[in-house]
């Protein structure tokens, strides 16, 4: 229920602001049309019962003055129209005990106050539905007004007038028109709302496509105003992370960078050592720094580099990583296609490659790799026989510094960036980097490129 | 490698100019290359490299790219304007560009930094052993880029590029091999000379796998292209033989 209530909320400016406009158009509709329905009224009941009463008043005085009751009777029925019967008879049709109403009280004042010669005499008016007759005929006098004037010689003349009780129908071909106009105005508020919050909207993308790596253009300050405060609060707030991102970064290439000279140093100084076993172990820390520093640098470069984007044959670069790990004695196979041109950088995906079937030797013990045409991309797969990755930790892998086999101690060495870089490189060249166990066990890792788009 | 001075090999005798700014590194290079048998100068800046050049005959340059002052790059330019003295550059490891500059700006060979002393010591024994062996200092002397059937191969860049214009990565052996090839089409080469000459490039390289192997793999590689594979072709009993027609260009590749 509250789902649903949430989904009908409206949640956007544009349907609020159009919810809105909606319940006030109709509060001022129907406002309207009360005030106006009850003006008319008014005015109309006023008219007529002017007119009622000036009629009664002139029947009333040529009855009088007819002095015999059979000519009573018959004037009475001549004078008699569709609105207004009239009647002449020795008893008044409208008992005396009849309650007063708010209405019989107003058109007793208005008889009275246009005919003043009436207020001395004895009339009554009630209504049929009222309770004014005798329950019997109440049913067919309903909304029917009864007015008895009582004449000097004691006898009634009795009025009764459907035209008062007047129906109160509803005007339908008013209330179209006006159904009409709400719906027209809705639709085109609703046009001028989308395009008034367009801004907000292009606001919300252009935060949305917001990356470091790339430089985006700054947003456009236009719009309303709110919308221009908030552009220009982003653009400002866009620049100074990416300043605060760039130092850090700077600083941190600095450390990396000036890490190299103390370490040529090193690897000099151990040269002198007489102990050669030393000097090996001494050679493999200093291998191992260096590996770390080249990484982080990698990594802060962010899969750029200066090396210009060129037709690349992927094939010869994954050739050139295999050879190199079967020439130090790993179990590495190679199978599939010998041609891959991909439009590339082939340092960087060199380093991507290597990275990806290092990591399967060092934690899948081999590495079978596999070069093959995946329509629009060519995909490097590269499966080990490790204990693969399992599914919570497979997004987690890509972040920087995330070392799986953490709690195992750092044997098998690395900085954690593996994944990190070459999924930056991946990115950099529109491919992207897929994990996934295998069905026999062990990893899966499909490294994928888009085809070289030849002109 | 050889800690013991009474090792040196015939090529370990010279006349080598350090030019670092770092004055730690300098002197232990130059306690390095002492130890092998050379003559070390060290120079601290572009301006006493220039003076050490004037003033003795030096045989090989080890030049920092990053110094303060004039670029490595520049010194190198200059130097190459009078004179053909071998030249490696002490390079960053991760920037490409700096291995292109330098090697564009003339010097003959690079190490990345921090470079193993015993791969500096390899690349000048090699560099040396092709001076001497009269091929000419270096690439810089021949032609930048050497083409066959479509093929382009840019001696300064090392690299190497299919018909189809895509880049074919290549390890620095293979590289050697072919340049092997190439400086003798249509020739028949014995495995041990390819072997002389691919040790002459790399004799670092622990050159345990045989040379079909090598071969093998540069084979594939040429494979991307249809007919690649058919460029080198096997004698049997004799050797291997590259069978194209060699053109040489100076300048920039397309």
């Amino acid at each position: 229920m509250t789902k649903l209530a949430k989904r009908l909320w409206p949640d956007t400016v544009a349907s609020r602001a159009i919810l809105i406009l909606v319940a006030a158009l109709l509060a001022f509709h129907l406002l309207g049309y009360w005030a106006y329905r009850v003006g008319v009224e008014n005015l109309a009941t006023a008219g007529q019962d002017r007119g009622l009463a000036e009629r009664i008043v002139s029947i009333k005085r040529a009855i009088a003055s007819l002095p015999q009751a059979p000519e009573r009777d018959r004037v009475a029925h001549d004078l008699s129209s569709a609105s207004l019967e009239v009647h002449w008879s020795k008893v008044s049709l409208v008992l005396g005990t009849a309650p007063m109403t708010e209405r019989t009280r107003a058109m007793e004042a208005r008889l009275k106050e246009l005919a003043p010669e009436l207020a001395a005499e004895s009339f009554r008016v009630g209504f049929a539905d009222d309770g004014a007759l005798a329950a019997g005929e109440a049913n067919a006098y309903k909304h029917v007004m009864l007015v008895s004037v009582r004449l000097d010689d004691g006898s009634w003349v009795n009025f009764s007038s459907s035209a008062l009780g007047a129906s109160q129908h509803l005007d339908w071909g008013l209330t179209a028109i006006m159904i009409c106009f709400a719906v027209a105005i809705v639709v085109v508020a609703l046009l001028l709302l989308r395009w008034a919050t367009r801004p907000l909207r292009d606001l919300a993308e252009a935060a949305e496509r917001f990356s470091l790596d790339q430089a985006p253009q700054p947003l456009p300050e236009t719009g309303p105003v709110e919308v221009r405060w908030a552009a220009r609060a982003f653009n400002t707030m866009r620049e100074r992370i990416r300043n605060l991102v760039t130092e850090r970064m700077q600083a941190m290439a600095a450390v990396s960078h000036d890490l190299r000279t103390p370490i040529t140093r090193l690897r000099l100084r151990s040269e002198f050592l007489e102990d050669d076993a030393t000097r090996t172990l001494i050679d493999a820390d200093l291998g191992e720094m260096e590996a770390m520093i080249d990484s982080t640098l990698d990594y802060l470069r962010g899969g750029t580099s200066s090396e210009p984007l060129r037709p690349v044959d992927l094939a010869s670069v994954i050739e050139t990583i295999v050879d190199e790990h079967v020439d130090q004695g790993h179990r590495v196979s190679l199978v599939g296609l010998n041609s891959a041109p991909v439009q590339g950088r082939v340092l960087s995906l060199k380093r991507a490659a290597s990275n990806i079937i290092g990591n399967a030797i060092k934690y899948g013990q081999t590495a079978k790799v596999t070069i093959t045409d995946a329509g629009d991309s060519f995909a490097v797969l590269v499966e080990d026989e490790g204990p693969g990755i399992a599914e919570i930790d497979r997004e987690r892998v890509f972040h920087p510094f995330v070392r799986l086999e953490e709690s195992r101690g750092r044997q098998t060495g690395g900085s954690g960036l593996g994944l990190t870089i070459a999924l930056a490189i991946a990115r950099s060249h529109d491919g992207s980097i897929a994990l996934e166990n295998r069905a026999k066990g062990g990893l899966r890792v499909t490294l994928s490129l888009p085809k070289l788009e030849r002109s | 490698m050889d800690p013991a001075p009474a090792a040196t090999t015939a090529d370990d005798h010279g006349h080598i100019l350090v030019v670092d700014d770092d004055p730690q590194i300098r002197l232990l290079v130059a306690r390095f290359l002492q130890r092998h048998g050379y003559q070390v100068t060290g120079a601290p800046d572009g301006r006493a490299m220039l003076e050490a050049l004037a003033h003795s005959a030096i045989d090989l340059i080890v030049l920092d790219l990053m110094l303060p002052g004039r670029s490595g790059v520049e010194l190198c330019r200059e130097v190459r304007a009078t004179s053909q003295v071998p030249i490696v550059m002490l390079t960053a490891r991760t920037e490409e560009s700096d291995r292109i500059t330098g090697l564009e700006g003339g010097a003959d060979d690079y190490v990345t930094k921090p470079f193993s002393p015993r791969e500096l010591l390899a690349r000048i024994r090699a560099l040396l052993r092709r001076v001497r062996a009269g091929q000419g200092a270096t690439a810089a002397q021949a032609s930048a880029i050497v083409s066959f059937d479509g093929w382009l191969m840019d001696l300064r860049r090392r690299e190497l590029q299919s018909p189809a214009g895509t880049l074919i990565d290549l390890s620095t052996g293979e590289f050697d091999l072919l340049v092997a090839f190439v400086e003798h089409a249509n020739r028949v080469l014995s495995r041990e000379a390819l072997m002389q000459f691919a040790k002459a490039r790399m004799s670092d390289d622990p050159f345990d796998r045989t040379i079909d192997v090598q071969i093998s793999r540069l084979r594939r590689k040429l494979e991307a292209d249809s007919r690649g594979g058919q460029l080198i072709k096997t004698v049997r009993g004799a050797g291997y033989l590259f069978a194209s027609q060699i053109d040489h260009q100076r300048g920039q590749p397309a």
